[in-house]
Protein backbone atom coordinates (compact mmCIF):
# COMPACT_ATOMS: atom_id res chain seq x y z
CA UNK A 1 0.00 0.00 0.00
CA UNK A 2 2.56 2.59 1.34
CA UNK A 3 4.90 1.47 -1.93
CA UNK A 4 1.91 2.06 -4.33
CA UNK A 5 1.53 5.67 -2.79
CA UNK A 6 5.08 6.71 -3.14
CA UNK A 7 5.31 5.08 -6.53
CA UNK A 8 1.75 7.56 -7.32
CA UNK A 9 3.51 10.38 -5.78
CA UNK A 10 6.95 9.71 -7.71
CA UNK A 11 4.70 9.44 -10.91
CA UNK A 12 2.46 12.52 -10.43
CA UNK A 13 6.02 14.82 -9.72
CA UNK A 14 7.45 13.33 -13.09
CA UNK A 15 4.07 14.77 -15.33
CA UNK A 16 4.16 17.85 -13.04
CA UNK A 17 8.08 18.14 -14.26
CA UNK A 18 7.62 17.19 -17.92
CA UNK A 19 4.79 19.89 -18.10
CA UNK A 20 6.69 22.52 -16.32
CA UNK A 21 9.76 21.48 -18.63
CA UNK A 22 8.35 20.51 -21.90
CA UNK A 23 7.23 24.16 -23.09
CA UNK A 24 10.81 25.16 -22.22
CA UNK A 25 12.52 22.71 -23.80
CA UNK A 26 10.61 23.19 -26.90
CA UNK A 27 10.94 26.86 -26.94
CA UNK A 28 15.12 26.47 -26.81
CA UNK A 29 14.78 24.01 -29.44
CA UNK A 30 12.64 25.87 -31.69
CA UNK A 31 14.82 28.85 -31.27
CA UNK A 32 17.98 27.24 -32.14
CA UNK A 33 19.14 27.62 -35.72
CA UNK A 34 22.13 25.76 -35.27
CA UNK A 35 24.57 28.11 -34.21
CA UNK A 36 24.38 27.01 -30.39
CA UNK A 37 27.60 25.72 -29.77
CA UNK A 38 31.57 26.01 -29.71
CA UNK A 39 33.76 27.07 -32.81
CA UNK A 40 37.11 27.64 -33.52
CA UNK A 41 38.37 29.39 -36.39
CA UNK A 42 38.69 28.39 -39.66
CA UNK A 43 41.74 27.62 -40.92
CA UNK A 44 43.11 25.60 -38.18
CA UNK A 45 45.51 27.86 -36.24
CA UNK A 46 48.38 25.56 -35.40
CA UNK A 47 48.69 23.88 -31.39
CA UNK A 48 47.33 25.52 -28.62
CA UNK A 49 44.75 27.29 -30.86
CA UNK A 50 41.81 24.66 -31.04
CA UNK A 51 41.48 21.12 -31.46
CA UNK A 52 43.52 20.40 -34.23
CA UNK A 53 41.05 18.37 -35.61
CA UNK A 54 40.01 19.18 -39.77
CA UNK A 55 36.52 19.53 -41.55
CA UNK A 56 35.20 15.84 -42.28
CA UNK A 57 34.42 18.05 -45.71
CA UNK A 58 37.33 20.16 -46.52
CA UNK A 59 35.89 23.92 -47.12
CA UNK A 60 37.82 26.47 -49.08
CA UNK A 61 39.51 28.79 -46.94
CA UNK A 62 38.38 32.58 -46.73
CA UNK A 63 40.56 34.89 -49.03
CA UNK A 64 42.80 37.46 -46.90
CA UNK A 65 41.43 40.54 -45.27
CA UNK A 66 42.74 43.45 -48.28
CA UNK A 67 44.03 46.77 -46.95
CA UNK A 68 41.11 48.71 -45.79
CA UNK A 69 40.23 51.45 -48.31
CA UNK A 70 40.83 54.71 -46.29
CA UNK A 71 40.51 57.63 -47.43
CA UNK A 72 43.75 60.26 -47.92
CA UNK A 73 45.19 61.22 -45.34
CA UNK A 74 44.50 58.25 -43.69
CA UNK A 75 45.79 55.49 -45.88
CA UNK A 76 49.07 57.02 -46.11
CA UNK A 77 48.94 57.55 -42.61
CA UNK A 78 48.27 53.98 -42.21
CA UNK A 79 50.69 52.41 -44.72
CA UNK A 80 53.28 54.40 -43.12
CA UNK A 81 52.50 53.43 -39.68
CA UNK A 82 52.66 49.91 -41.14
CA UNK A 83 55.84 49.91 -42.45
CA UNK A 84 56.96 51.83 -39.28
CA UNK A 85 55.31 48.83 -36.86
CA UNK A 86 57.11 46.16 -39.17
CA UNK A 87 60.48 47.49 -38.87
CA UNK A 88 60.14 47.94 -35.02
CA UNK A 89 59.42 44.52 -35.02
CA UNK A 90 62.06 43.44 -37.06
CA UNK A 91 64.41 44.98 -34.79
CA UNK A 92 62.74 43.62 -31.78
CA UNK A 93 61.00 46.28 -30.37
CA UNK A 94 57.40 45.51 -30.63
CA UNK A 95 55.25 48.60 -31.14
CA UNK A 96 52.41 48.94 -28.13
CA UNK A 97 49.21 47.68 -28.64
CA UNK A 98 46.00 47.31 -26.49
CA UNK A 99 46.48 43.95 -25.60
CA UNK A 100 49.47 45.58 -23.50
CA UNK A 101 46.78 47.32 -21.26
CA UNK A 102 44.87 44.24 -21.27
CA UNK A 103 42.29 45.45 -23.41
CA UNK A 104 39.84 43.66 -25.35
CA UNK A 105 39.43 43.59 -29.37
CA UNK A 106 36.48 44.69 -29.88
CA UNK A 107 34.43 44.58 -33.00
CA UNK A 108 35.03 43.48 -35.55
CA UNK A 109 38.24 41.75 -34.16
CA UNK A 110 36.49 39.83 -31.62
CA UNK A 111 34.64 37.62 -34.32
CA UNK A 112 38.23 36.31 -35.87
CA UNK A 113 37.86 34.19 -32.99
CA UNK A 114 41.97 34.36 -32.13
CA UNK A 115 40.81 31.74 -29.33
CA UNK A 116 37.09 29.52 -29.54
CA UNK A 117 33.90 31.69 -29.47
CA UNK A 118 30.33 29.81 -27.94
CA UNK A 119 27.43 31.21 -29.96
CA UNK A 120 23.86 31.02 -27.64
CA UNK A 121 20.93 31.39 -29.23
CA UNK A 122 17.78 32.11 -26.92
CA UNK A 123 14.58 33.67 -27.48
CA UNK A 124 14.54 37.00 -28.65
CA UNK A 125 18.93 36.79 -28.33
CA UNK A 126 22.30 36.05 -29.93
CA UNK A 127 25.12 35.81 -27.27
CA UNK A 128 28.49 35.40 -28.56
CA UNK A 129 31.15 34.85 -25.95
CA UNK A 130 34.57 34.91 -27.13
CA UNK A 131 37.51 32.77 -25.01
CA UNK A 132 39.95 35.67 -25.68
CA UNK A 133 39.76 38.29 -22.85
CA UNK A 134 35.85 37.19 -21.81
CA UNK A 135 34.33 39.57 -24.84
CA UNK A 136 30.77 38.96 -24.72
CA UNK A 137 28.34 40.53 -27.96
CA UNK A 138 24.68 40.66 -27.07
CA UNK A 139 22.51 40.53 -30.27
CA UNK A 140 19.16 41.53 -29.76
CA UNK A 141 16.90 40.19 -32.60
CA UNK A 142 13.57 41.71 -33.65
CA UNK A 143 14.18 45.13 -32.47
CA UNK A 144 15.48 48.10 -34.53
CA UNK A 145 18.72 48.41 -35.09
CA UNK A 146 20.35 52.22 -33.09
CA UNK A 147 21.06 54.96 -35.63
CA UNK A 148 25.03 55.86 -34.76
CA UNK A 149 24.80 58.87 -32.73
CA UNK A 150 22.32 56.97 -30.67
CA UNK A 151 24.53 54.59 -29.56
CA UNK A 152 26.52 54.92 -26.58
CA UNK A 153 29.96 53.75 -27.44
CA UNK A 154 31.41 50.22 -26.57
CA UNK A 155 33.90 48.09 -27.10
CA UNK A 156 31.67 45.50 -29.10
CA UNK A 157 29.46 48.00 -29.76
CA UNK A 158 25.59 47.35 -29.63
CA UNK A 159 24.20 44.81 -32.32
CA UNK A 160 20.84 44.29 -33.36
CA UNK A 161 19.82 41.47 -35.56
CA UNK A 162 17.51 39.43 -37.77
CA UNK A 163 16.61 36.27 -39.49
CA UNK A 164 16.89 36.26 -43.68
CA UNK A 165 15.94 32.84 -44.19
CA UNK A 166 19.03 30.83 -43.55
CA UNK A 167 21.10 33.85 -42.60
CA UNK A 168 21.30 35.79 -39.64
CA UNK A 169 21.86 39.66 -40.74
CA UNK A 170 23.67 41.30 -37.65
CA UNK A 171 24.51 45.30 -38.05
CA UNK A 172 26.35 47.35 -35.36
CA UNK A 173 26.73 50.90 -34.25
CA UNK A 174 28.50 52.45 -31.59
CA UNK A 175 32.23 51.22 -31.67
CA UNK A 176 35.04 53.02 -29.66
CA UNK A 177 36.90 55.30 -31.90
CA UNK A 178 39.51 53.93 -29.58
CA UNK A 179 39.15 50.27 -30.97
CA UNK A 180 41.11 50.16 -34.14
CA UNK A 181 40.96 46.42 -36.02
CA UNK A 182 44.25 45.79 -37.78
CA UNK A 183 45.40 49.68 -36.89
CA UNK A 184 42.53 50.71 -38.78
CA UNK A 185 40.88 54.45 -37.46
CA UNK A 186 37.49 54.59 -37.55
CA UNK A 187 34.39 57.62 -37.06
CA UNK A 188 31.16 57.16 -34.50
CA UNK A 189 29.50 56.44 -37.73
CA UNK A 190 30.76 53.71 -38.28
CA UNK A 191 28.16 50.36 -39.47
CA UNK A 192 29.36 46.92 -39.31
CA UNK A 193 27.06 44.09 -41.20
CA UNK A 194 27.47 40.84 -40.63
CA UNK A 195 25.46 37.97 -42.52
CA UNK A 196 26.08 34.20 -41.12
CA UNK A 197 25.02 31.22 -42.65
CA UNK A 198 25.83 27.70 -42.10
CA UNK A 199 27.68 26.55 -44.68
CA UNK A 200 27.06 23.03 -43.59
CA UNK A 201 26.85 21.21 -40.25
CA UNK A 202 29.85 21.59 -39.00
CA UNK A 203 31.08 25.20 -40.68
CA UNK A 204 29.67 28.76 -40.11
CA UNK A 205 30.47 31.96 -42.53
CA UNK A 206 30.28 35.27 -41.78
CA UNK A 207 30.91 37.92 -44.36
CA UNK A 208 31.71 41.52 -42.93
CA UNK A 209 30.83 44.64 -44.11
CA UNK A 210 32.24 48.10 -42.43
CA UNK A 211 31.37 51.06 -43.85
CA UNK A 212 32.27 54.45 -42.67
CA UNK A 213 31.62 57.14 -44.66
CA UNK A 214 34.46 59.33 -42.97
CA UNK A 215 37.04 57.60 -43.12
CA UNK A 216 36.32 54.54 -45.97
CA UNK A 217 35.50 54.93 -49.75
CA UNK A 218 34.04 52.38 -49.89
CA UNK A 219 32.56 49.24 -48.23
CA UNK A 220 35.65 47.00 -46.66
CA UNK A 221 34.20 43.85 -46.62
CA UNK A 222 36.03 40.23 -45.84
CA UNK A 223 34.65 36.87 -44.82
CA UNK A 224 35.63 34.23 -41.88
CA UNK A 225 34.80 31.11 -41.34
CA UNK A 226 34.73 28.75 -38.14
CA UNK A 227 34.21 25.57 -37.28
CA UNK A 228 32.25 23.69 -35.11
CA UNK A 229 33.91 22.18 -32.02
CA UNK A 230 31.70 19.94 -30.35
CA UNK A 231 31.58 19.50 -26.58
CA UNK A 232 34.41 22.18 -25.77
CA UNK A 233 33.72 24.22 -22.80
CA UNK A 234 34.94 27.72 -23.06
CA UNK A 235 37.55 28.43 -20.88
CA UNK A 236 38.43 31.54 -18.14
CA UNK A 237 40.58 34.62 -19.41
CA UNK A 238 40.79 37.00 -17.26
CA UNK A 239 43.78 39.23 -18.14
CA UNK A 240 45.24 39.79 -14.88
CA UNK A 241 48.72 40.23 -14.74
CA UNK A 242 50.23 41.38 -18.49
CA UNK A 243 54.35 41.89 -17.89
CA UNK A 244 54.55 44.35 -21.33
CA UNK A 245 54.51 47.67 -20.72
CA UNK A 246 55.17 50.76 -22.88
CA UNK A 247 58.80 52.40 -22.53
CA UNK A 248 58.24 55.45 -21.31
CA UNK A 249 61.17 57.36 -23.91
CA UNK A 250 61.24 54.68 -26.57
CA UNK A 251 57.44 54.13 -27.13
CA UNK A 252 57.82 50.47 -27.78
CA UNK A 253 57.14 47.32 -26.01
CA UNK A 254 59.50 45.82 -23.16
CA UNK A 255 59.12 42.87 -20.80
CA UNK A 256 58.87 43.45 -17.24
CA UNK A 257 61.28 40.99 -16.06
CA UNK A 258 61.73 41.30 -12.25
CA UNK B 1 58.17 13.84 -39.24
CA UNK B 2 58.11 13.09 -43.39
CA UNK B 3 58.12 16.14 -45.85
CA UNK B 4 54.93 16.39 -46.77
CA UNK B 5 54.08 17.16 -42.87
CA UNK B 6 56.84 19.33 -42.34
CA UNK B 7 56.03 21.48 -45.11
CA UNK B 8 52.62 21.03 -43.61
CA UNK B 9 53.29 22.26 -39.69
CA UNK B 10 55.67 24.95 -41.13
CA UNK B 11 52.01 26.37 -43.46
CA UNK B 12 50.84 26.13 -40.01
CA UNK B 13 52.96 28.04 -38.50
CA UNK B 14 53.14 30.60 -41.12
CA UNK B 15 49.47 30.76 -41.29
CA UNK B 16 49.58 31.50 -37.38
CA UNK B 17 52.24 34.03 -37.71
CA UNK B 18 50.58 36.10 -40.44
CA UNK B 19 47.40 36.28 -38.86
CA UNK B 20 48.77 36.92 -35.80
CA UNK B 21 50.99 39.88 -36.66
CA UNK B 22 48.08 42.43 -37.58
CA UNK B 23 45.79 41.74 -34.84
CA UNK B 24 47.85 44.08 -32.21
CA UNK B 25 45.64 43.32 -29.38
CA UNK B 26 48.04 41.03 -28.61
CA UNK B 27 51.49 41.72 -28.39
CA UNK B 28 54.23 39.90 -30.18
CA UNK B 29 57.12 38.01 -29.57
CA UNK B 30 59.71 39.91 -31.34
CA UNK B 31 61.72 41.10 -27.73
CA UNK B 32 63.09 37.69 -28.21
CA UNK B 33 66.04 36.61 -30.58
CA UNK B 34 63.97 35.66 -33.04
CA UNK B 35 66.70 32.45 -34.22
CA UNK B 36 68.50 31.85 -31.28
CA UNK B 37 67.40 28.92 -29.09
CA UNK B 38 69.13 27.50 -25.66
CA UNK B 39 68.57 24.59 -23.50
CA UNK B 40 68.46 25.38 -19.51
CA UNK B 41 68.09 22.46 -16.78
CA UNK B 42 67.13 23.89 -13.06
CA UNK B 43 64.70 23.59 -10.43
CA UNK B 44 60.53 25.49 -10.83
CA UNK B 45 60.90 27.90 -8.26
CA UNK B 46 57.44 29.64 -9.14
CA UNK B 47 54.25 28.64 -11.96
CA UNK B 48 51.94 31.52 -12.25
CA UNK B 49 49.09 30.53 -13.84
CA UNK B 50 47.84 33.57 -15.36
CA UNK B 51 46.62 35.49 -18.12
CA UNK B 52 47.34 36.93 -20.83
CA UNK B 53 50.35 34.55 -20.34
CA UNK B 54 51.69 32.05 -17.83
CA UNK B 55 55.16 32.78 -16.33
CA UNK B 56 57.76 29.96 -15.12
CA UNK B 57 60.19 31.41 -12.96
CA UNK B 58 63.98 28.60 -12.40
CA UNK B 59 66.93 28.26 -11.22
CA UNK B 60 69.16 27.69 -13.74
CA UNK B 61 72.81 27.02 -13.95
CA UNK B 62 74.47 28.91 -16.85
CA UNK B 63 75.38 27.09 -19.16
CA UNK B 64 78.73 29.33 -19.93
CA UNK B 65 79.49 30.01 -17.01
CA UNK B 66 77.61 27.36 -14.61
CA UNK B 67 76.35 30.07 -12.63
CA UNK B 68 73.17 30.35 -10.49
CA UNK B 69 70.99 32.53 -12.45
CA UNK B 70 67.24 33.16 -11.69
CA UNK B 71 65.03 32.93 -15.21
CA UNK B 72 61.47 34.33 -16.09
CA UNK B 73 60.25 31.77 -18.82
CA UNK B 74 56.98 33.48 -20.61
CA UNK B 75 54.54 30.87 -21.42
CA UNK B 76 51.24 31.65 -23.61
CA UNK B 77 48.03 31.84 -22.43
CA UNK B 78 46.32 29.73 -19.69
CA UNK B 79 43.69 28.16 -22.41
CA UNK B 80 46.83 27.53 -25.13
CA UNK B 81 49.07 25.46 -22.51
CA UNK B 82 45.60 23.41 -21.57
CA UNK B 83 44.69 23.12 -25.23
CA UNK B 84 48.57 21.52 -25.38
CA UNK B 85 48.24 18.84 -22.76
CA UNK B 86 49.18 21.36 -19.65
CA UNK B 87 48.08 21.36 -16.11
CA UNK B 88 47.89 23.94 -14.08
CA UNK B 89 49.43 21.69 -11.44
CA UNK B 90 51.72 20.12 -13.44
CA UNK B 91 55.18 21.90 -12.23
CA UNK B 92 55.37 22.39 -8.46
CA UNK B 93 58.60 24.35 -7.03
CA UNK B 94 61.38 21.89 -6.64
CA UNK B 95 60.62 20.00 -9.75
CA UNK B 96 64.00 19.68 -11.90
CA UNK B 97 63.05 20.35 -15.38
CA UNK B 98 64.85 21.00 -18.48
CA UNK B 99 63.83 23.66 -21.02
CA UNK B 100 64.52 24.83 -24.64
CA UNK B 101 63.99 28.57 -24.97
CA UNK B 102 64.58 31.66 -26.81
CA UNK B 103 66.22 34.28 -24.43
CA UNK B 104 65.41 38.48 -24.45
CA UNK B 105 67.79 40.52 -27.09
CA UNK B 106 68.46 42.43 -24.14
CA UNK B 107 70.69 39.91 -22.19
CA UNK B 108 68.24 39.80 -19.00
CA UNK B 109 67.57 36.78 -17.70
CA UNK B 110 64.25 36.05 -19.65
CA UNK B 111 63.27 33.64 -22.12
CA UNK B 112 60.26 32.57 -24.43
CA UNK B 113 60.03 29.11 -23.75
CA UNK B 114 59.66 26.63 -26.68
CA UNK B 115 59.31 22.96 -25.04
CA UNK B 116 59.92 21.54 -21.35
CA UNK B 117 60.68 18.91 -20.24
CA UNK B 118 59.70 17.09 -17.04
CA UNK B 119 61.90 15.03 -15.11
CA UNK B 120 59.47 11.59 -15.93
CA UNK B 121 60.94 12.59 -19.60
CA UNK B 122 57.31 13.95 -20.71
CA UNK B 123 57.70 17.00 -23.05
CA UNK B 124 54.68 19.97 -23.39
CA UNK B 125 54.71 22.50 -25.97
CA UNK B 126 54.48 26.26 -25.90
CA UNK B 127 51.86 26.13 -28.71
CA UNK B 128 52.37 27.12 -32.28
CA UNK B 129 52.43 30.66 -31.80
CA UNK B 130 56.12 30.21 -29.56
CA UNK B 131 57.63 28.39 -32.42
CA UNK B 132 59.15 25.10 -33.46
CA UNK B 133 62.33 23.72 -31.46
CA UNK B 134 65.28 23.83 -33.78
CA UNK B 135 67.38 22.46 -31.11
CA UNK B 136 67.86 18.72 -29.29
Amino acid sequence: MTTTIRLQTVGAALVVAAVVVAPAFAQSRSTSRGFTGSWEAYPLRGEGFGSGVQPKVRVSPPAPIPEPPLRQPYLDEFRAAQARNAELVRKGLPPVSTGMACIPEGMPGMMQATFPMEILETPGQITIIEEAFNHVRRIYLGVPALAPEDAEPRFAGQSTGRWEGAVLVVTTVGVKDSVHFRNTPHSMKIRITERMRLVNDEMLENQVTVEDGEYLTKPWTWTWMYKRWPGYKIQEYVCEDNRYFEDPTLRYQRLRVQ
Amino acid sequence: MNRGSRRLALIAIAIAVASAVPARAHHSFAVYEPALQIKLSGVVTTLKWTNPHVYLEIDASDPKTGETRHWLLECASTSILNRAGWKFNMLKPGDKITVIVSPLRTGEPAALLKQVTLADGSKYSNGAAAGRVTIE
